[in-house]
């Protein structure tokens, strides 16, 4: 049977639908969120189930997660993002005891048990300082796309160190490292290193190996290296890190959670 | 009339309060509907859930008219104490004369949380130099400033050392305003050392003897300024009728709080209980009413828990919640999300313990001040903490913090993992401003993913 899982974020509505009798990923899609979240929903829902041949009477059950997941209305129930994640990351590496997902608007830390339950987790919760919307910030500054902030910041000499605890000052202290002769690679690795740090200060003493990156920043290259050296420990991205919310969110629909 | 419990908005109450007027319900001297406080001010309470018996009804009115009693008996002549920081214990001492009344001026920073922007106790803070970065007790210079929340006290007591930073800060500013402010010294609760005699606490903490002569002495100094300004002299008699009465109180509330964290169902919504526990500190300024409006309470919890009646199903997970929150409302979130309450520490949890009996009464007084979880480290605080989850038996714990309380911040972390490595239960710590609408999806998702984790625990124990 197949099931469906919609991850409402803060920057990108994810859908995916998955066949629990071959555990596989059948159709999967990803649009800009907007103002209409549950129309925007509904067409990527219509999207990748007309690509997969699926009709919607026979999609079992759709659970909904993400920051705007309870304005999903056709969706059977919701979950938050912190279960699904853990799903979704478990059913691709089901060793991992620590999940770090950085997304547009939030970061946080999830330790897994060793049958994929959350254990606990963390959230940054103060500002954009540790999340994507930094990075977004910084790529409008600079006059790049935010996708090719990781090639730049792969040419960085000496990242530059960013002291602002605060997206907004950290922009203003751009501005000034600009002015004095730094280097559009060097500040990029700065930032990246920056999100980052906050991470690690979120996760404290206790990060369990192997560690997952999931979540869209953990697209951008260099950024799972920003993250190795902060935590101190290996890193590895997981497959398809956008999706892994709405993976998640599938297979838990799946189980009849 | 419905009787079962139900929460309910403020607009339904003023329906219910209809119904109980027909119905001959007797209202107390402050009694009336609720929404007449919106009148006040206090906007907050129109977004906010309350449970839906009389005995709740009053101690939302007796709550809400604190103000309005601290104003009449200043008018009729009696001494009004200002005890600030020590939770509990000075207003044991004041209550025990006949023409002494005492309250927490540093409770003004809940005016915001009942009132928003409708009061300018922030505004004046802030034109003070003492803006949002500090502790949310700066309201009460506001307070103090624009004279509109109560009487200026006869007398102002403050306990300083080994209590909270931020406060002190805080008090000093008042001082430096014109405040004359009795300082009284608590020191950092230690254990006795090799040559000393070790006294336990209530609660359980040790110190040494030494400490709690200490403390004896500087509340010495307290007692006699509060019968030069009373003209008479607390008594050890009245001092021991006023801990009888004060324990008396700490009885109802050790039980009523028993029966919610235990009951199968919760018998009364987290929110009410909060608003409870807030009576062992003060009294709301009344000890006899505060009394009768407890006992009530305890009355409908138990009829409701011996009925098989409550709230939020079988299911809902079990939260012990750690430290107060600025905004009521993540009260109600959290039964919204699942959970229910199951054990709290409001950083008060001192003023629930019996205090002792079979002592001289200002030693037995001195031991409660050192018994305060803010005196010592914040190791003993996460060990009380420990032991009242596992007798309770709360499942997932909430650590809440209030920006700009120091207290809150470097507590948490450490309590939060101590919690976790020692019961392996699921901890989240969230931060609780005074007004949390934008950012309650946030708080919704994060206390609702604490329930998810708790429940996927609870399964696997079955399958253990």
């Amino acid at each position: 049977m197949i099931f469906a899982g919609i991850d409402a974020g803060s920057r990108t509505i994810k859908v995916v639908l998955y066949d629990d009798n071959g555990c596989r990923v059948v159709a999967s899609g990803i649009k800009d969120q907007g103002v209409r979240q549950v129309d925007l929903a509904k067409a990527v829902f219509d999207e990748v189930t007309e690509k997969a041949g699926i009709e919607r009477k026979n999609v079992g059950r759709i659970v909904a997660t993400g920051y705007g997941r309870t304005a999903i209305d056709f969706a059977n129930t919701t979950i938050t993002e912190i279960t699904c994640h853990a799903c979704g990351v478990h059913h691709w590496m089901p060793d991992a005891r620590t999940v770090v997902d950085i997304g547009g608007q939030d970061s946080k830390l999830l330790r897994l048990e060793p049958d994929g339950r959350v254990r606990d987790f963390v959230m940054n919760d103060r500002c954009a300082a540790g999340t994507g919307r930094f990075l977004e910030v910084v790529a409008e500054r600079l006059g790049v796309r935010v996708g090719d902030l990781g090639a730049l910041a792969q040419m960085a000499t000496n990242a530059c160190a960013i002291s602002s605890m605060c997206v907004v000052f950290a922009e203003t202290e751009i501005i000034g490292l600009l002015a004095s002769g730094e280097t559009p690679e060097n500040i990029v690795a700065g930032v990246q290193a920056s999100i980052t740090s906050r991470i690690a200060s979120m996760a404290g003493r206790s990060v369990a190996e192997p560690v997952v990156f999931t979540g869209g920043v953990a697209l951008i290259p260099g950024m799972d290296k920003a993250l190795e050296s902060a935590l101190g420990r290996k890193v590895a991205v997981c497959s398809e890190p956008q999706l892994t919310g709405a993976l998640g969110a599938a297979i838990l629909a799946a189980r009849g959670d | 009339m419905n009787t079962e419990p139900l929460q309910i908005t403020i607009a339904e109450w003023d329906q219910r309060f209809v119904e109980m007027q027909r119905e001959g319900f007797f209202q107390p001297e402050y009694g009336g509907q609720l929404s007449r406080h919106l009148s006040d001010g206090d906007s907050r309470l129109a977004k906010l859930r309350y449970d839906n018996s009389p005995s709740s009804l009053n101690l939302w009115n007796f709550l809400l008219t604190e103000e309005d009693r601290l104003q009449k008996y200043k008018q009729e002549g009696r001494k009004i104490v200002g005890a600030m920081k020590d939770l509990g214990t000075v207003p044991v001492m004041a209550y025990s004369l006949p023409n002494v009344t005492a309250f927490y001026p540093d409770g003004a920073w809940w005016i915001p949380c009942v009132m928003e922007l409708n009061s300018s106790v922030l505004a004046v803070a802030d034109s003070l130099g003492i803006d949002e970065s500090f502790c949310p007790v700066r309201a009460m210079l506001g307070a103090f400033v624009n004279k509109a929340h109560f009487p200026p006290p006869d007398l102002l007591v403050c306990s300083v050392g080994a209590t909270c930073d931020d406060f002190s800060a805080i008090a000093q500013r008042l001082n430096g305003l014109g405040y004359p402010i009795l300082w009284w010294e608590i020191p950092h609760r230690r254990m006795a050392g090799r040559d000393e005699e070790t006294v336990i606490l209530p609660g359980g903490f040790k110190c040494s003897r030494e400490q709690v002569r200490f403390v004896e002495i500087e509340l010495g100094r307290v007692k006699k300024a509060i019968e030069e300004i009373a003209g008479d002299e607390i008594t050890d008699s009245r001092l021991n009728d006023g801990i009888g009465i004060a324990n008396r109180v700490r009885d109802v509330l050790r039980e009523l709080r028993r029966l919610v964290f235990t009951a199968r169902l919760a018998p009364l919504p987290s929110l009410e209980l909060l608003i409870a526990e807030m009576f062992a500190i003060h009294f709301c300024s009344d000890r006899k009413e505060a009394f009768n409006i407890l006992s009530n309470l305890l009355v409908e919890v138990r009829k409701r828990v011996s009925e098989g009646k409550g709230y939020f199903g079988l299911d809902a997970v079990k939260v012990f919640w750690v430290n107060p929150v600025a905004d009521l409302r993540v009260m109600n979130l959290l039964e919204d999300c699942g959970g229910r309450i199951c054990g709290t520490d409001y950083l008060f949890c001192h003023a629930l313990d019996e205090i002792p009996v079979g002592v001289p009464p200002m030693e037995a007084l001195a031991m409660m001040a050192l018994a305060d979880p803010m005196t010592g480290s914040t190791g003993d605080r996460a060990t009380r903490i420990c032991n009242d989850i596992n007798l309770f038996g709360a499942e997932a714990v909430i650590v809440s913090r209030i920006p700009g309380a120091s207290h809150c911040a470097l507590e948490g972390a450490i309590i939060a993992e101590r919690v976790s490595s020692e019961l392996q239960l699921p901890v989240v710590e969230l931060e609780v401003p005074p007004l949390t609408d934008s950012i309650m999806p946030s708080l919704s998702t994060r206390i609702s993913a604490l329930v998810e984790t708790a429940l996927s625990c609870r399964g696997k124990r079955r399958v253990r």
